[in-house]
């Protein structure tokens, strides 16, 4: 299991088209467990239902735990692809 | 070949097909606990019903970003998790599990305080739906495969039913519930689409092998017509598309007679969409603009600022004169926030101008509000249900009141802001010169007046028969008031359903109406009967009418 920070930095937060594109490309690992923390709060991060209501906005500090195969690589690239979200 | 009278169309027109009796499934869960035994199948159907929707949600999203949304949810790990939980660990079965997961799911949601994630849990809702209709084996859009003209027959229809129409075969609609103001009945007028609602139990009538005319002008529906009675009808409908067609051609262009006089149509609304809808329709004016619906869609009297917002959007949208009826409540209309006595007589009681004067605090709010917008057009006001001039005076000196404090605190408005009544009772009637000496302008409101002239409660079914505005009795004495305002010089309009009448157009119109005001969508076809009507012979005509002694005769005349 590996685990790292990660501040939301586009506008509308993990909501909306950002939250569901988030959902599908958590998907693409398919030999790992992906969930994210955001205070008191858990979600699996392949649940849209699971990640909306996270209620993460723009500058919310989130943990994102990967678990399962190359999960190095995953938590890496999960990582950036919330950091890089766009609108 | 079978016909059968509706009493009044939704929404107007001529169209003919098969029947489409629509089957409308009830989706409740079957509420069985299993056996332990039945887990494994109940959740193999459930992981199905998700395969068939999750298929069937593709073709719908490849160019919809809703159903986009709905693809996510319903591949969701959260909701098939919750679902086969509840299998597994509660014994519920497939339907039950899905159906209290999706609840669950959406009362989360809705109790966020966030209005995105609030609206996504109508996204879950109509997902739960579709996959409940797969594990029940029905049809989720009823309206699926119709690929020939139909008139579709069914209970009721709901926005999402009318979401998922075809309307290149749907040509009309016959539902069961509902009324005029349905949101059936709204959407067919907005449409287009002729229909007909609350026409009880007419399902059992017809089966989808049947053949059916639509014929929402002459309010009749018939089954199985013969073919001469086809051609008809064809070439009915056909007219009244030319007709339509010339109407719209019209807009813009004056309500004037073949003769020269010109007369003005405005528009009757009761929100800000109806406003929007009278621009579109060419309406030269509003009015009556209903300031109920203010009060009447909300929990608290609204405030100054609430009401101003309003009245000024309105007023900037039409651009030209908009009449304000002040608060006209009591009788059949009430507040859910504001507790009224019982009374033996609610329409001969505590109501409309009557309230605004005992209840100043809130009559002043609503002046400032429309004082305050009238600094951004042409508003006037109009006090409803005037039997006196004292009732007018007491009126017009709270208005002065509201005035004097604005011009304290230097706000804007238009000092000399025009003030008129609605003559809707006999007294109004009787008092009409000595009161058109004082105001601005007259507006019949005919419903009621009807009521107190001929003493007949319009709500009553028992004697709606004589509920009757071609009565000698009212036709006088609108003509009444029209001569005693036109002797002031002032104008005189009228704002019931009688103004847009098509027989007592021409009435009307010869007694001098100055201002013909009605639903937006009456507009046009009023404008067409003005522009091919003669002033002198309906003046003649008008006269005619109010010397005869039965409403037969009166008929008769008109016909």
């Amino acid at each position: 299991m590996v685990s790292k920070k990660v501040v939301v930095n586009n506008k509308t937060g993990l909501h909306a088209r950002p939250a569901s594109s988030l959902v599908s490309f958590v998907k693409k690992f398919k030999g790992c467990t992906v969930s994210i923390v955001n205070g008191e709060k858990k979600a699996n991060a392949a649940s849209i239902i699971n990640v909306l209501t996270l209620g993460a906005k723009q500058g919310t500090e989130l943990e994102v735990i990967v678990e399962g195969e190359n999960e190095e690589v995953a938590l890496d690239e999960i990582v950036k692809f919330i950091e890089t979200l766009e609108e | 070949m079978k016909k059968f009278t509706v009493s009044k169309a939704a929404s107007k027109g001529i169209v003919m097909g098969k029947a489409f009796v629509a089957v409308q499934e009830k989706l409740e869960a079957d509420t069985r606990i299993i056996k332990d035994s039945e887990k494994e199948i109940e959740i193999l159907k459930f992981q199905k019903a998700v395969k068939d929707a999750v298929e069937e949600i593709k073709v719908l999203a490849k160019d919809n970003e809703i159903f986009a949304a709905h693809l996510d949810v319903a591949e969701d790990a959260v909701l098939s998790d919750s679902v086969e939980g509840k299998i597994n660990g509660e014994n519920k079965n497939a339907q039950l599990a899905l159906e209290e997961s999706v609840a669950e799911i959406v009362t989360m949601f809705e109790s966020l305080d966030d209005e995105y994630l609030r609206e996504r849990a109508a996204d879950i809702k109509d997902v739960g739906k579709r996959m409940m209709c797969k594990l029940k084996g029905v049809k989720s859009n009823p309206f699926e495969g119709i690929d020939e003209e139909v008139i579709v027959i069914a209970e009721d229809l709901a926005p999402s039913d009318t979401a998922n129409m075809d309307f290149k075969f749907i040509k009309g609609f016959i539902t069961e519930a509902g009324g005029v103001t349905s949101h059936v009945a709204i959407m067919a007028r907005s449409m287009e689409i002729p229909a007909f609602v609350g026409v009880v139990d007419f399902r059992k009538n017809v089966t989808n092998e049947d053949y059916i005319i639509l014929d929402a002008l002459g309010n009749e529906i018939i089954v199985n017509p013969d073919d001469e009675t086809k051609e008809e009808y064809t070439k009915k409908a056909e007219e009244y598309k030319a007709m339509k067609a010339e109407l719209e051609s019209m807009n813009g262009l004056p309500a004037t007679t073949l003769d020269g006089r010109t007369v003005e149509l405005f528009a009757n609304v009761g929100s800000l969409t109806d406003v929007e809808n009278a621009v579109t329709r060419g309406a030269e004016g509003i009015g009556l603009f209903r300031s109920e619906f203010l009060y009447m869609e909300n929990t608290k009297f609204p405030t100054e600022q609430e009401q101003f917002d309003t009245y000024k959007k309105a007023i900037e949208t039409i651009k030209h004169p908009m009449i304000i009826r002040t608060l006209d409540i009591g009788g059949d209309k009430e507040l859910s926030y504001y507790e009224f006595d019982k009374e033996e007589n609610p329409f001969l009681g505590w109501r409309a101008i009557r309230i605004s004067l005992d209840l100043k605090d809130v009559f002043k709010t609503q002046l400032r509000a429309i004082l305050r917008a009238s600094a951004y057009g042409d508003i006037r006001i109009m006090y409803p249900m005037i039997i006196s001039v004292e009732e007018f005076r007491a009126a017009n000196e709270i208005l002065q009141e509201c005035k004097a404090e604005l011009r304290k605190d230097n706000i804007p408005f238009n000092d000399s802001i025009q003030t008129g009544i609605m003559i809707e009772t006999p007294a109004g009637v009787m008092c009409a010169e000595d009161l058109a000496k004082e105001v601005d302008f007259f507006s019949i409101g005919t419903n009621d007046l009807t009521q107190y002239m001929l003493a007949v409660d319009r709500g009553n079914q028992k004697i709606s028969k004589m509920y009757n505005s071609f009565h000698p009795a009212v036709l006088r004495a609108i003509n009444r008031v029209i001569e005693a305002g036109h002797k002031y010089g002032k104008m005189v309009g009228m704002c019931g359903e009688f103004a847009s009448d098509e027989k007592a157009l021409p009435v009307l119109l010869g007694m001098g109406l100055d201002e013909f005001s009605m639903a937006a969508t009456e507009i046009a076809s009023s404008r067409y009967k003005v522009r091919n009507l003669k002033y002198e012979d309906c003046k003649e005509l008008a006269k005619n009418v109010c010397s005869k002694s039965t409403i037969a005769e009166i008929k008769e005349l008109l016909d």
